[in-house]
């Protein structure tokens, strides 16, 4: 039996007074697509910021592929091969569809001052394929030369996947992939992520379309303040009475 | 071919258009002028790319801008080095100092940052006007060597033309090279998220104080410049008013844009001498220009996008050339 890509033992997370993750712990198979649901306030993007280094645990320890990833930055995280997705759009503006795809690259290769100066050819190739490829990948090719401030809405969402992409990631955590888009766009996406699962990724996303979710993961984890409270299958997980009183009320409150 | 060929103007400019008129017309004023044009050229282009590229607002660049005069000045004056050792030595001892003064601040952004910088580089100026037994305080250090050479040229206007056009070349070469590549897109992705480029795999504190360091280097630099083509330094030179002056002349040019920040120098040094007959009224007709093209040109001049795909295209530095996409470099 292999070890899981993502094992998160006891991860707990105190803001001053504030309990926002409570002694998660979960793990993420190789090559699964995992779903994290839960109500507004839960946790789950603190789960995803521990994960990635934005913030270090109160207690607790993430190992990723068996290296203890707990005391890294996010720049470490993200080299050792996990990439995100954010919740609000984070697209540089600025630069072009091209040169946002470029920093994953970047990321992956590695930079320095020096490549710069002493004119890398090799370097400079390297990374362009790999962004060119990505881009491909992502079906933005044709938008490649605009600045990322001019795409619509739904291309910026593959822009920051394409971007997350180019770093070649073996966990891929996407942050409400399908938040602002409509039906068509959702099932777009969807199959586009499935795509990448069938292509060898590992995802983890947190999503609040229950629908995208029950159809895309073949496991869910079940947040509500702070703390998990359920972990299965989405049949399992939809028909479990406390998963139901997280997000609805129990009967006897109803009453 | 085009790569070459626009290099082969912009050197001929320089290089022998410029000096030449200079020469006929005669005048060591407009030498003048022109020297200290190209070093707050350096001075802009190397702010530029710590507050344009990598967006951390510096208002302390003046305070570097002294360390690397002084330090030239006092090598130059008290151990008798000649130029061609004090320019990069003044660059490489300014680099350490702004490393070390800025360590401490590499966490903050924004405001609280360009605040942080006019704290180091009011203490830089205090420590030259107070430090009297080293720095000659208020006095200033005089009859610094000129730009010479024994046996093969004297210090003269033309000499010093040189000297400045040449470093600032070499300059514009360099921050182009860290600019106008794949480095320079990490910078930028700092500037415009910087958790989102750690969250990329870029080193962000690394990155900003490399590009903190080599904007102190060539701040260094062009203080060395300047007391050897003056010949005379105090720290009347180096006070916060030329820290703002710097950033004025970035923001006109176009913040990130390394050909702006030459633009801005040139325009807000060039035209008060320009506007010189009409007297007082001149630095009015100075203030309405900065006015008027941050109201309608707010991105500068030469605006960084604009200048990105004119690299890319004109110097030939894109990756794919059909396409004017990626970095070759």
């Amino acid at each position: 039996m292999t070890t899981p890509l993502l094992d998160i033992r006891n991860a707990t997370r105190r803001f001053g007074g504030l309990l926002a993750v409570d002694d998660f712990s979960g793990v993420v198979q190789r090559g699964e697509r995992v779903g994290l649901i839960g109500p507004n306030g839960a946790g789950k993007t603190t789960v995803f910021n521990l994960i990635t280094g934005f913030f270090p645990l109160t207690s607790g320890n993430i190992l990723f592929d068996d290296t203890d990833i707990s005391q890294m930055k996010s720049f470490q995280v993200a080299r050792l091969g996990i990439a995100r997705t954010f919740q609000n759009l984070r697209v540089m503006p600025n630069l072009t569809v091209f040169d946002n795809v470029s920093i994953g690259a970047l990321g992956a290769i590695g930079h320095s001052p020096a490549k710069a100066l002493f004119n890398h050819r090799k370097y400079a190739e390297d990374i362009s394929r790999r962004t060119w490829e990505t881009l491909e990948r992502a079906g933005l090719q044709d938008e490649a030369g605009e600045l990322a401030a001019n795409l619509s809405y739904g291309k910026r969402k593959y822009l920051e996947i394409a971007r997350a992409l180019a770093l070649s990631p073996r966990l891929l955590i996407l942050d409400e992939p399908a938040a602002g888009l409509n039906d068509t766009e959702t099932a777009q996406l969807s199959d586009f992520v499935r795509k990448l699962s069938n292509e060898g990724l590992t995802l983890l996303l947190v999503e609040h379309d229950m629908a995208f979710v029950m159809n895309l993961c073949e496991r869910v984890m079940v947040m509500a303040s702070g703390r998990k409270i359920a972990d299965g299958t989405p049949q399992q997980v939809s028909s479990d009475p406390v998963v139901l009183e997280a997000y609805l009320g129990s009967e006897e409150e109803a009453a | 071919m085009r790569r070459s060929l626009s290099i082969l103007v912009i050197f001929i400019a320089i290089f022998v258009v410029l000096p030449g008129i200079l020469a006929v017309v005669g005048g060591g004023y407009w030498f003048r002028v022109t020297t200290t044009i190209g070093v707050f050229a350096i001075l802009t282009m190397s702010a530029n790319l710590v507050s344009g590229t990598t967006g951390l607002m510096t208002l302390g660049h003046a305070g570097f801008y002294g360390i690397g005069a002084y330090t030239a000045a006092l090598l130059a004056t008290g151990l008798h080095w000649p130029f061609y050792l004090t320019l990069p030595v003044a660059g490489a001892v300014t680099a350490c100092f702004g490393i070390l003064l800025a360590l401490p601040t590499m966490r903050l952004i924004g405001i609280y940052f360009a605040v942080a910088t006019l704290g180091l580089g009011e203490i830089i100026h205090l420590t030259l006007l107070n430090w009297v037994g080293f720095t000659r305080g208020p006095m200033g250090i005089s009859a610094i060597p000129g730009i010479a050479l024994d046996g093969l040229f004297a210090a003269s206007d033309m000499g010093n033309y040189y000297a400045v056009a040449i470093t600032a070349a070499l300059t514009a070469f360099v921050l182009g090279r860290l600019a106008h590549s794949y480095y320079g897109n990490a910078l930028r992705a700092v500037r415009e998220d910087d958790q989102c480029a750690a969250s990329m795999g870029l080193n962000v504190v690394r990155l900003k104080i490399q590009s903190f360091a080599f904007a102190c280097f060539f701040a260094g630099v062009a203080g060395a410049l300047w007391a050897h083509t003056t010949g005379y330094i105090s720290p009347g030179d180096f006070r916060f008013s030329e820290s703002i002056l710097i950033l004025a002349m970035i923001v006109v040019g176009g913040l990130g844009s390394l050909p702006g920040a030459i633009v801005g120098a040139v325009i807000l040094l060039g035209l008060p001498e320009v506007l010189r007959p009409i007297g007082d009224y001149r630095m009015i007709v100075v203030g309405a220009v900065m006015f008027l093209s941050i109201l309608f040109l707010p991105r500068g001049l030469l605006g960084e996008t604009s200048v990105l795909s004119l690299m890319r295209r004109q110097f030939g530095l894109a990756w794919d050339n059909a396409k004017q996409l990626g970095w070759r470099q």
